[in-house]
């Protein structure tokens, strides 16, 4: 087994027009058995940044904080919120320190420049970066991910129609992995407003 | 120890509650020659006396204005040897920023770096305050942007500001010329005149430097530049920044206006 | 001074913190983590004014494509840059973190970068990690001495060469090269070579993929080709996309409304009169 495959994980990401949307599973297990059903992957960093980790949980959550740290530490500094593309940059440093001890987790990073430009980016566990312009997956869903998305995502999408593809993509991707699932947490993030949302799925 | 018994260690208060040492290190740059700083409407002018020390040395390897970062640029007054070491820490404490980040560190940050930096030496064994104060000059997301940064490990965003020999009369004839809405070209020639004001002797292209930054986020000192105008000569200057500059540039001719 | 407890931000190098914890980890039977590589064609050849450099643009986690068109050309000075193979990580990092140096020794020095300097520190580097930094490098770059090119290998070995390739793609690149290179190219010819080079790992070899990307460097000029060459353009989107007849099911949703960005203005001064 994978150690990625312990806790078991899925999550996605797109790009609208002029918005964003990342979503993830719910479940948190330990191999086969369920542990919960209604855990946190995607954690925000400020009003149009996000960030979702996928992998071990543990590691997810110590990265988390590390995270908060840093970002919190900018912000005083600077007096400014970070940039995504800033913030990406960030993780990938931090996460590249550990080269040869990594954290188990790959994260996806989405936000809304201050220009109201979508921005996503995933990354491996050591921080190397790719940045995409229409989708970015990872987590152990993350092969039926790909499918689901390069099949239904197109280019500029109304928010609405957008939580709709992403929330499609997400349940039909999850109910092939039995690691992920139960229901999915959906984040819509538009200049005016972040929309969050509980989907309900299968439960087996 | 001449002046007294507090002169002794860095760390140690006189009884006024002053660290001398430090305030030797401001009159090391009182001392030092003058240099100046104006922050125009969009542009931010730095200067610099200098003078060297006999006919015999070669002006051209002298250079008191440099670059910390592209859109960054220093100056300093008191002892040379000193700044460079500064230059070197602030340029690396940029890199670093930037690799962490892949954004170009503002100007606040790097002032507050190097000012860090500067207190540090007021505070540890085994070393001494630096003697020389600082103008950085830089443009950034927040505009263009002129800071002081003294020995102690203070900085001040300024308008305008001199330090060095005759501060206090080329503050008053800065305050005096200072307007808000100042352009580019008028803050190069409120610069020269500044410097002018207290000059010992002729004022030239060879004794005096200058380095400006405007909207294209590009810091060019006049020896960089002389360089840079000398290579692409041959091509055409397109860039409206460029020539804008390029004509403030013919210092020489600049000056003959100031010196009749 | 004591080490402070709370965590500052890093100074730089590795940390090792949790080494002891995944090789335990490994050692209970889990499978060590795959990280994503660049499968990679890399090529750059000499030419008569100086450096063609070329790349694929495909990056790969395992057997999944994981970038369709991702950047393997790395810029390391204004006169340098550098194609990597190898973990996707190591040779982002490894380019970053020379072409820092390289930038910090050219104010040092008010001089254009030399090619040697980039390859003497790439290098060094490797070496010191011993390979475990897994970055495979094809460097050129012109600089006072003419053009270069130079291969450097994990461990930190190096070859100055006119024509060079790397990844996995190499051989069927290198098979392209050991057949048409000559001395003398002309800037079209060597572009044209580059791109079949790449073409023929693009088709040939699974780890490289998608687009061709090129940079072209001279004498105080560089010229970055980003996908030169798009021969494998997606053609099966369905214009009208999918429409979902059932909607979702949302159990919940919570609306949480943005604060409209204010524009400060500065200086009340105008509003005084």
């Amino acid at each position: 087994m994978s150690i990625f495959e312990y806790n078991g994980s899925a999550l996605v990401a797109m790009v609208g027009k002029n918005c964003f949307a990342i979503a993830a599973d719910r479940r948190l297990g330990v191999q086969l058995q369920t542990i919960a059903t209604d855990f946190q992957r995607i954690y925000k960093m400020h009003d149009r940044l996000f960030i979702g980790l996928s992998g071990l949980a543990t590691d997810a959550q110590t990265l988390y904080q590390r995270l908060v740290f840093r970002h919190k530490l900018y912000q005083l500094r600077e007096e400014r919120d970070m940039k995504p593309e800033t913030f990406a940059n960030l993780v990938s440093a931090i996460l590249y320190e550990k080269r040869f001890g990594p954290y188990f987790c790959q994260p996806v990073i989405a936000g809304l420049s201050d220009e109201d430009k979508p921005f996503i980016c995933t990354m491996d566990s050591i921080g190397a970066k790719e940045l995409a312009k229409d989708f970015v997956v990872a987590g152990t869903a993350s092969e039926s991910l790909y499918g689901a998305c390069e099949a239904m995502y197109k280019p500029d999408l109304e928010p609405e129609e957008l939580f709709e593809t992403i929330s499609q993509a997400l349940l039909a991707s999850v109910d092939r992995d039995c690691l992920s699932g139960w229901g999915g947490h959906v984040y819509l993030v538009t200049p005016t407003e972040i929309k969050e949302r509980i989907l309900k799925g299968r439960m087996d | 120890m001449g002046d007294s018994q507090y002169s002794f260690s860095l760390t140690t208060f006189s009884p006024s509650g002053k660290l001398v040492q430090i305030e030797h290190a401001l009159t090391a740059v009182g001392s030092g020659q003058t240099s100046l700083g104006i922050k125009a409407a969009n542009a931010v002018v730095i200067a610099t006396e200098k003078k060297l020390p006999s006919i015999l040395v070669d002006e051209t390897s002298v250079q008191k204005i440099q670059l910390l970062t592209p859109n960054i640029g220093v100056v300093y007054s008191g002892m040379g040897p000193d700044s460079r070491v500064l230059v070197r820490k602030s340029r690396k404490q940029a890199e670093q920023y930037h690799r962490l980040y892949k954004e170009p560190i503002p100007v606040t940050q790097l002032v507050r770096e190097t000012a860090a930096v500067m207190q540090e030496f007021t505070q540890s064994g085994g070393v001494r305050p630096f003697g020389v104060s600082l103008l950085i000059a830089g443009f950034d997301d927040n505009g263009p942007q002129l800071y002081q940064v003294d020995p102690s490990g203070s900085y001040f965003s300024w308008k305008a500001s001199a330090m060095g020999k005759n501060v206090s009369n080329a503050k008053t004839f800065l305050e005096k010329r200072y307007t808000e809405d100042l352009e580019l070209d008028d803050a190069v020639h409120t610069a020269i005149l500044t410097l002018k004001e207290g000059f010992e002797g002729q004022i030239s292209g060879k004794n005096i430097e200058i380095g400006v930054i405007g909207t294209d986020r590009k810091f060019r000192s006049q020896t960089g530049l002389r360089l840079v105008s000398n290579g692409a000569s041959k091509q055409k200057v397109t860039d409206k920044w460029e020539q804008k500059i390029c004509m403030v540039w013919k210092l020489d001719m600049l000056l003959k206006c100031h010196v009749k | 001074m004591t080490k402070s407890t709370i965590e500052l931000p890093p100074k730089g190098g590795f940390s090792f913190d949790l080494c002891k914890r995944n090789e335990m980890l490994f050692k209970k039977g889990v499978q060590p983590p795959s990280f994503r590589k660049t499968g990679t064609t890399i090529v750059g050849l000499i030419f008569q004014e100086g450096v063609v450099l070329g790349a694929d643009t495909r990056a790969t986690e395992g057997p999944i494509v994981a970038d369709k068109n991702c950047e393997k050309i790395h810029y390391m000075a204004p006169n340098i840059y550098c194609c990597g193979a190898g973990t996707a990580a190591d040779t982002e990092a490894v380019t970053d973190m020379v072409s820092s140096q390289l930038k910090l020794h050219r104010y040092h020095t008010g001089r254009e970068s030399r090619v040697v300097t980039a390859l003497t520190l790439l290098k060094s580097h490797l070496f010191n990690y011993q390979g475990y930094v897994s970055a495979a490098l094809v460097l050129g770059g012109v600089d006072v001495t003419g053009p270069h090119l130079h291969t450097i290998y994990p461990h930190g070995s190096t070859d100055t060469l006119p024509f060079a390739t790397m990844g996995s793609g190499s051989l069927a690149a290198m098979s392209v090269f050991e057949s048409k290179y000559r001395e003398g190219l002309t800037r079209e010819e060597g572009i044209n070579l580059v791109c079949e080079a790449i073409s023929s790992g693009i088709f040939n070899d699974l780890g490289s993929g998608s687009n061709v990307d090129v940079c072209v460097i001279t004498k105080g000029n560089v010229e970055y080709l980003r996908n030169h060459v798009l021969p494998n353009p997606r053609t099966y989107t369905s214009a009208k996309g999918y429409s979902f007849p059932k909607p979702t099911e949302v159990l919940m949703t919570k609306v949480i409304k943005l604060k409209e960005k204010v524009e400060v203005i500065e200086g009340g001064d105008a509003m005084e009169e």
